[in-house]
């Protein structure tokens, strides 16, 4: 009897450690690419996350496939969430899964340094007329690893400021804001006027800010922005850690303040979907949100309904704003890397980026944001300036091999704070000390 | 003559003992082996030989560790202690004949444990949501708020969703136990006067001991194994707050790729589960011989 209640621990014991065991992965090395000759048919294989922009890409390679017969396209689109996985899998297997991957900000480091990507930097220096150094300064320079391109812009997601601008030109409520605070209602530049803001509209009945809290990747994203207006940064430019400095501090109790007295209630584990639903319900007055959430809200059969076309987009409270970013990439195990590139090489091109952009997609090149065409064509003339601005201004969510465990690492830590787990110096002193420890492993 | 070194019934046994190694043997050993490492999805090629240092850190450095640890424990003992009680309560009146319906109660009861834990982690995920969801909304009509996952509530949402879907199994072990306790103690202690009350604590229990013990432990292994519901609903937060063991293991081994780690927390959760499983039978035995 006592045996077989061992037999089935031991069971039970085997399954667990199965759970945390994969099978010894083969070295990763490079293949020796035959000359891959341009005639030779060839399928890619794509890794995608499933979100609007992979709609656009999937038409507009129809076109690719038209102009290329002898290249064919599949992709794997799927949540974000089971993306990195998949990525690493394909990179540790002998041979590729896929040929072209796209690459989150916070992964890009670890990947490169893992030797999981190809350097870029020839393919993009015989590339005739791809002009490089079009796409936005800080978006070109997360696909840069240790001096080498690694990956080449997508899409970007960096934060902006998406406020209901018909509350902020309201008669009503700009002389109210006067006399209550002796200025006039405007959108917020800085920290102390956006929480200013924000209590008053809840005193008016609308939440002040839809905001991101939950637990992880949604409150670091969020709370940044608003570190980096009060001055802070999560390294200071010698790579010591700094995120328990008296910045911090300011800009982590003004949070607070702001959740506290002006998002809606019980919001504490709101993320992107909720804060959506939060301002397309009429329920909030801003938002921290990435820049292309604008013309989806302001679409006519969007999801805000009859509130379509009454948003704007502005920079976030000081200005410097995080920025995230997805890129293409080559993973280095592919079969088919000259094919792989030959697809890059055409989605961010020029003449195709511009139609990625018109049709919807974030823009990514500075020569496209620009262009007459594109405003006309695209979401007019001051979404693209602003958004530009905002690129330029801003500073990628987290860099280094590490950064994935940093950013949920802090983000936990932030949470925590917010929830009332922990007072806010607890919690960055938790949070700078968890940052060191991972920041000195080996 | 020699004597062939395996007989034949050996041999039958052999490709049996073969996958056994295979699909247990190995896991084991290779998880073990990585559990002494540095071992890491992005640098296996710099794996290297840290010993028992790892666990070491992991047992005295490790706050977050010992925080799900703690969380589990709590959950575990919530979840497990009301479905006892409640699986005990309605296999008691699914028992009675003079129950109407009882033997479509039995079929309807049984449903939400057929339903994947993910589905139902997404469904209380909606059904619980402040902003779209039906209980919450009802609540609100009747003057009362509850945020459901607060960083002091959410633990006990999750156990009782967890007592929602596996109460049916605790009513199922208990029932099939009833049902085989012989009749004649039962009829010999109506006929002596006993109340109900008094039949149910002096018999029907002492009787149901081994059954219970059986669910018991049953469920306590499966509930610590909860990751689903933390997955689709709260992804360990706020905070720390519902970070159980299995999603603490899996965000040290699939988000960061520090496997090397999570296995070594994995041999540290066996260690524990199989600790106060022989304690839970050390524990039973003595009251049983004491009982004789």
């Amino acid at each position: 009897m006592k045996g077989h209640r061992f037999s089935f621990l031991l069971g039970a014991a085997a399954l667990l450690a199965a759970c945390a065991a994969p099978s010894a992965p083969a070295a990763t090395t490079v293949p020796t690419r035959p000359s891959e000759a341009a005639a030779a048919p060839v399928t890619l294989s794509i890794i995608m996350e499933q979100v609007p922009d992979y709609d656009i890409v999937a038409s507009l390679t129809r076109q690719f496939e038209a102009e290329h017969p002898n290249i064919k396209i599949t992709f794997d689109a799927m949540p974000y969430d089971a993306m990195r996985d998949k990525i690493l899998t394909s990179a540790l297997a002998p041979s590729a899964s896929y040929d072209v991957i796209i690459v989150d900000n916070p992964w890009m480091d670890e990947f490169a340094r893992a030797g999981f990507l190809l350097p870029l930097d020839d393919y993009i220096a015989r590339a005739p007329d791809y002009d490089f150094n079009d796409f936005v300064g800080p978006l070109r320079d997360i696909g840069v690893v240790d001096g080498k391109v690694y990956g080449v812009p997508y899409y970007n997601y960096a934060l902006g400021l998406i406020v209901r601008q018909d509350l902020f030109d309201n008669p009503d409520y700009q002389a109210k804001f006067q006399q209550a605070f002796g200025k006039p209602l405007q959108v917020p530049t800085t920290l102390e006027d956006y929480v200013a803001v924000g209590k008053f509209f809840k005193s008016q009945g609308i939440f002040g800010a839809a905001m991101q809290p939950q637990r992880g990747y949604k409150i670091f994203e969020e709370w940044k922005n608003w570190l980096y207006a009060a001055g802070g940064n999560l390294l200071d430019a010698a790579g010591n850690v700094i995120i328990d400095n008296a910045a911090a501090q300011q800009a982590l109790e003004m949070y607070i303040d702001m959740y506290k007295n002006a998002a809606p209630p019980n919001s504490v584990n709101w993320g992107f979907d909720e804060a959506l639903r939060s301002m397309s319900s009429g329920e909030s007055a801003t938002m921290l949100s990435y820049n292309w959430m604008l013309p989806t809200l302001n679409k006519s059969d969007g999801p805000a309904g009859e509130l379509a076309g009454k948003f704007a987009l502005h920079e976030v409270p000081g200005g410097k704003a995080v920025l995230g970013a997805w890129h293409w990439a080559i993973p280095k195990n592919t079969a088919s890397a000259d094919a792989a590139w030959t697809y890059i090489a055409w989605i961010t091109s020029k003449a195709i980026d511009k139609q990625r952009v018109i049709a919807g997609g974030a823009p990514t090149r500075v020569s496209v944001m620009q262009d007459r065409e594109v405003w006309e064509k695209g979401f007019g003339q001051q979404y693209y300036e602003t958004v530009l601005k905002i690129l330029e201004d801003a500073e990628p969510l987290a860099r280094g091999a590490r950064a994935e465990e940093i950013i949920n690492e802090v983000g936990t830590e932030l949470n925590s704070a917010v929830a009332g787990e922990k007072d806010v110096a607890a919690a960055l002193a938790a949070a700078a000390q968890k940052t060191r420890a991972i920041l000195a492993r080996p | 003559m020699l004597k062939p070194p395996l007989t034949f019934k050996h041999r039958l046994v052999l490709p049996l003992l073969l996958s056994l190694v295979l699909i247990l043997g190995y896991p084991l050993a290779f998880s073990l082996w990585i559990s002494l490492h540095d071992y890491r999805l992005t640098a296996i090629e710099q794996a290297r030989w840290v010993g028992w240092a790892q666990y070491f850190t992991i047992l005295t450095q490790n706050a977050s560790f010992w925080n799900a640890l703690a969380n589990t424990l709590r959950f575990v003992g919530m979840a497990v202690s009301l479905e006892l009680v409640f699986g005990l309560l309605l296999a008691l009146l699914l028992h009675r004949k003079a129950t109407p319906f009882r033997h479509f109660f039995r079929a309807v009861l049984l449903v939400p444990m057929f339903v994947t834990p993910i589905a139902v982690g997404l469904m209380f995920r909606f059904l619980l949501n402040s902003q779209l969801g039906v209980v919450p909304s009802v609540l609100r009509a009747l003057g009362i708020t509850i945020d459901w996952f607060s960083a002091q509530q959410a633990l006990i949402t999750l156990a009782l969703i967890d007592v929602w879907q596996w109460t049916p199994f605790m009513l199922l072990l208990l029932l099939a136990g009833l049902e085989s306790l012989p009749e004649e103690p039962f009829e010999a202690a109506r006929v002596d006067g006993a109340s109900s009350l008094q039949i149910f604590w002096h018999l029907t229990l002492p009787m149901l001991r081994p059954t219970i013990l059986a669910a018991v432990v049953i469920r306590m292994l499966d509930a610590f194994k909860v990751y689903e519901y933390v997955y689709a609903i709260t992804r360990g937060g706020p905070g720390e707050s519902t970070e159980t063991i299995q999603y603490h293991i899996y965000r040290v081994g699939f988000l960061y790729f520090r496997l090397g780690e999570a296995s070594a927390m994995s041999y540290i959760l066996i260690a524990v589960i199989l600790m106060l499983v022989v304690l839970l039978f050390y524990a039973l035995r003595r009251e049983s011989l004491s009982q004789r």
